[in-house]
């Protein structure tokens, strides 16, 4: 990725590696989103506007099933707040990653918009990669492919509602934790690799006391535990 | 759908999407008055990759939709098999995917579970 000089090399490359499983998970992903829209009578605009200006899965489906079932205003916005809460540590944590960029910071707020599960992991395993200036340009290559795709998807699904064969769907859901799975444990850094297998442990487990807020819990002691014992496991290293 | 009805999912939809932006622009927001060597990004990164690992693990232990026609110990040795296959073959990512669909096909195919209706 060094040989990446100007801003629009970046654009390209960005675009050039979301070709590829990102874009295939956001397809899969939002054909199921577009097929349950188009199934509780929601318009096809709204159906992908909400990809764009929400820009995270669980949070659509929230919104989506709890109004299609009647729920009050506050319980939608409850609903769909607590699912995508993890955009906070998300967001958070991917700005560094543009600092010492030339950009306005005015411009961060749109970047934030842009954050999902799979741009910020690519991000994070790609930041040192690629020279500081030109991270803002890779980032938006990278994730309006991204979007672009998830808007395939839900036009796929919700015009051809679920003519995928059942056995090519689950492979694709398989994908998503296939993928994240690998490429998140792959980090050289301990602490993150012991918040991500405690994760992995709370996350099936908080899910029984509270769905909506299970992720946010379950990251918020994991990735305190794995903080606080950093230096312990760097001395070890 | 009449004018009331659609005005009212727009209001919906527009809460839908604030409570959404508002995680993100807080973020920003907290990420413009704090130093980028500051020690809580670490521990906000350390956040996100819990996050993330529980939503690994709840995909396949707790899954929603299609996936629950798999048996659980399908899902689990699919995962295993392609994590094996990515760290023992060179942490290739096209290597571990391929050991673990081809795992989760052979073993869906060989229990006799429908999938191909």
């Amino acid at each position: 990725m060094k040989e990446i000089e100007t801003n629009l090399q970046a654009v390209f490359a960005g675009i050039k590696n979301a070709f590829g499983i990102p874009a295939i998970l956001l397809i899969s992903a939002m054909t199921g989103f577009g097929s349950l829209a188009q199934e509780q009578g929601f318009s096809i605009y709204m159906s992908i506007l909400s990809t764009i200006l929400i820009w995270g899965l669980p949070g659509q489906v929230v919104h989506v099933e709890l109004y299609g079932m009647g729920a009050p205003l506050i319980a939608v916005v409850l609903g769909v707040a607590g699912v995508n809460a993890r955009f906070m540590p998300m967001t958070i944590s991917m700005m560094p990653v543009f600092e010492g960029s030339k950009h306005n910071r005015k411009w961060n707020y749109f970047l934030a918009q842009m954050i999902s599960i799979n741009t910020w992991a690519e991000m994070m395993q790609r930041r040192d990669d690629i020279n500081v200036d030109l991270r803002v340009a890779y980032f938006l290559g990278f994730s309006f492919t991204c979007m672009i795709a998830g808007i395939i998807g839900v036009l796929q699904g919700y015009v051809l509602f679920e003519s995928m064969p059942k056995s090519a769907s689950i492979c694709l859901v398989f994908l998503v934790p296939i993928y994240f799975g690998l490429i998140m444990s792959n980090t050289r850094h301990l602490p993150f690799l012991l918040a991500f297998i405690i994760g992995c442990f709370l996350g099936p487990l908080i899910h029984n006391f509270t769905q909506e807020w299970s992720l946010v819990l379950a990251g918020l002691i994991s990735g305190t535990i794995a903080y606080l014992s950093r230096h312990k496991i760097s001395r070890k290293n | 759908m009449d004018l009331t009805e659609t005005f009212w999912a727009w209001i919906f939809f527009l809460c839908a999407i604030l409570a959404t932006y508002i995680w993100r622009f807080a973020a920003v927001m907290i990420s413009h008055r704090i130093k980028a060597s500051h020690p809580i990004f670490e521990w906000v990164t350390c956040l996100s990759y819990g996050i993330i690992g529980a939503l690994v693990a709840k995909s396949l232990i707790v899954p929603t939709g299609l996936i629950l026609i798999v048996p659980l110990w399908h899902r689990l040795s699919a995962i295993t098999l392609a994590f094996l296959g990515f760290y023992m073959l060179g942490r290739r990512l096209w290597v571990g995917i391929i050991c673990g669909e081809t795992t989760l096909i052979l073993l869906l195919w060989y229990g006799r579970i429908e999938i191909f209706g």
